[in-house]
């Protein structure tokens, strides 16, 4: 659904991605973890189209899109959830969520889709009028969740959507990024959480310094010894897979709990 | 008597100085751009103004259902031929093209209509209401009423249209308003059109109540910051508390000390807010989201 082959991005001091090569699968959740600077929220942003491939093939349901503007990606079906709170915090919930479906201009779309997001997210409906900035975190997190929605993606993008939540109000996070795969939706996930993030995940991905180095299911990646040593300062060998990995499924590492 | 004559018409031209500086505030809020050809613009817009009264003796608030649609043009074409290409360091080098753009003008100005002081003629411009020892040059009312009638029609588009929407968001956090399929550039466009279109009709009105030459511009651009610094920049509502406020308190000390004092006034109190309140009377913690 959405490749990545031979891709090279950055911000103008040189590539931050080196040659990533990733396949998401139709259905899946993909779970993208590794240490800080492995170029995670760079992927992310090329996937949005805020910041465009120097070079290599990134295509969405057959289509290129590394040329593409937010704005196109947007339409082709992929919606992104920043890293930090990104909220029009001075405008209200609902006119944050309604600004979801910019794109939309049937009005009665607008609405059936609103009713959809209520449903699922209540606090849209029970906060519609107040300014979002005044709700808590986890709060915010649900209504961007709904705003995301408003477009009726086919890939939801989630760049660290646990970050800065207590742990129930994480909870109740992963518990809608399922929900949202369970309805159909595939989701790309980038998470500091890694316990967390890959058990949720049937696709989980280790970045590290640009590259792809580790993929597996999620509980594979989970398992793999070589995520104890990248996580405490090592690295991991080129190549290696977690099919061809050794220690599959024994002495699961204690890392990255993050909460 | 004096105070409130002075009060009445710092309210007045408060209220033209509020639509002037509206414009610079709106443009600021969505791109961080201070624009400082806002001040050339009002003259060109009051020039504009005047050539139109001249050559067809129509009435001057007749010349902005023209001067505003030709204006908003400009603001929108200048933003796509000259800020949307910058790649780099962009608000900066705005700055400087705003700069540059404001040297052009005044100098074609210069040459078009030479550095005589001129003013807008109407049949009213000499006419006042008369209450008691209260003088209320028509003038200034009709100023004041068609900056609140423009103030309210910014009002609208900001809070009821789904562009004003978008600009709010824009004004906010321009990179999640993209990855809601807001496009960016045309909203900064749009809204610096409509800041140089603001600038169309705030320029007749003053041409109709002081005399201009293109040097003006730089008592007009200097006020018009202290307006917006003191709102609050990117405050809208910000802008237009801070303008009348100056006004009366600029105009008040003219006539109860010297017209010296009261302009001296205008940036004292600036540097006195500054001192005390960083973000302005009106505005918030600067908390933009990157």
């Amino acid at each position: 659904m959405l490749v990545f082959e031979g891709l090279f991005a950055g911000y103008g001091g040189g590539d931050i991605l080196k040659g990533v090569d990733l396949v998401i699968e139709e259905g899946s959740v993909t779970c993208v973890v590794g240490p800080n600077g492995a170029g995670k929220s760079t992927l992310m942003k090329v996937v949005s189209g805020l910041l465009h491939p120097r070079v290599g093939k990134l295509e969405f349901q057959g289509q290129s899109i590394a040329k593409a503007t937010p704005r196109q990606i947007l339409k082709a079906g992929i919606v992104q959830i920043m890293q930090a709170r990104n909220l029009f915090t001075e405008l209200t919930v609902r006119e944050n969520v309604e600004l979801g479906a910019f794109l939309i201009k049937d009005s009665s779309v607008v609405a059936k889709r609103l009713d959809e997001v209520c449903d699922m997210f209540p606090i849209v409906a029970q906060r519609a009028k107040d300014r979002a900035g005044a709700l808590s975190g986890g709060q915010q997190r649900m209504v961007e969740f709904a705003r995301a929605l408003m477009m009726d993606p086919v890939l939801v993008a989630l760049d660290e959507p646990s970050m800065g939540l207590e742990p129930r109000s994480a909870q109740i996070i992963y518990d809608s990024i399922a929900t949202m795969n369970k309805n159909g939706r595939t989701v790309l996930l980038v998470e500091q959480n890694v316990r967390a993030g890959l058990s949720l995940a049937s696709h989980g991905v280790v970045m590290e310094a640009g590259r792809v180095r580790l993929e597996g299911t999620g509980a594979e990646v989970l398992a793999n010894p070589q995520m104890r040593a990248l996580y405490l300062g090592g690295t991991i060998e080129e190549g290696q897979g977690v099919a061809s990995s050794t220690g599959v499924g024994a002495g699961a590492p204690a890392f990255g709990n993050g909460s | 008597m004096l105070i409130l004559q002075g009060i009445i018409d710092g309210i007045l031209i408060g209220g033209l100085y509020a639509l002037m500086g509206a414009g610079l505030t709106l443009v600021f809020g969505v791109m961080e751009i201070i624009n400082f050809a806002q001040g050339i613009l009002v003259i060109l817009g009051a020039f504009l103004s005047y050539s139109l009264v001249r050559a067809t003796h129509i009435d001057p608030f007749v010349t902005i259902l023209i001067t505003i649609p030709a204006m908003f043009l400009l603001g929108y074409g200048v933003y796509y031929l000259l800020i949307a290409r910058l790649k780099r360091d962009r608000v900066i080098m705005s700055l400087l093209v705003m700069f540059a753009v404001a040297q052009v003008i005044e100098g074609v100005l210069d040459i078009a209509y030479g550095g005589t002081l001129v003013q807008i003629h109407a049949s009213y411009v000499d006419t006042s209401l008369r209450f008691g020892s209260i003088n209320i040059p028509l003038v200034y009312l009709y100023a004041f009423i068609l900056s609140a009638v423009l103030m309210g029609c910014i009002y609208v588009i900001l809070y009821k249209t789904k562009f004003g929407r978008a600009l709010r968001a824009t004004t906010q956090n321009p990179a999640a308003a993209q990855l809601v399929g807001i496009d960016v550039h045309r909203v900064s466009a749009a809204t610096l059109g409509i800041g140089v279109g603001l600038a169309a009709a705030g320029g007749m009105l003053y041409g109709m109540t002081a005399s201009f030459n293109p040097a003006s511009s730089y008592d007009l651009i200097s006020r018009l910051l202290v307006i917006v610094i003191l709102g609050g920049f990117g405050s809208v509502g910000g802008a237009m508390a801070a303008a009348i406020i100056m006004v009366v308190i600029e105009d008040v000390v003219a006539v109860t000390w010297s017209p010296v004092w009261g302009q001296t006034m205008f940036y004292l109190v600036l540097v006195a807010v500054l001192l005390f309140r960083q973000q302005g009377i009106f505005g918030k913690q600067i908390a933009r989201a990157q």
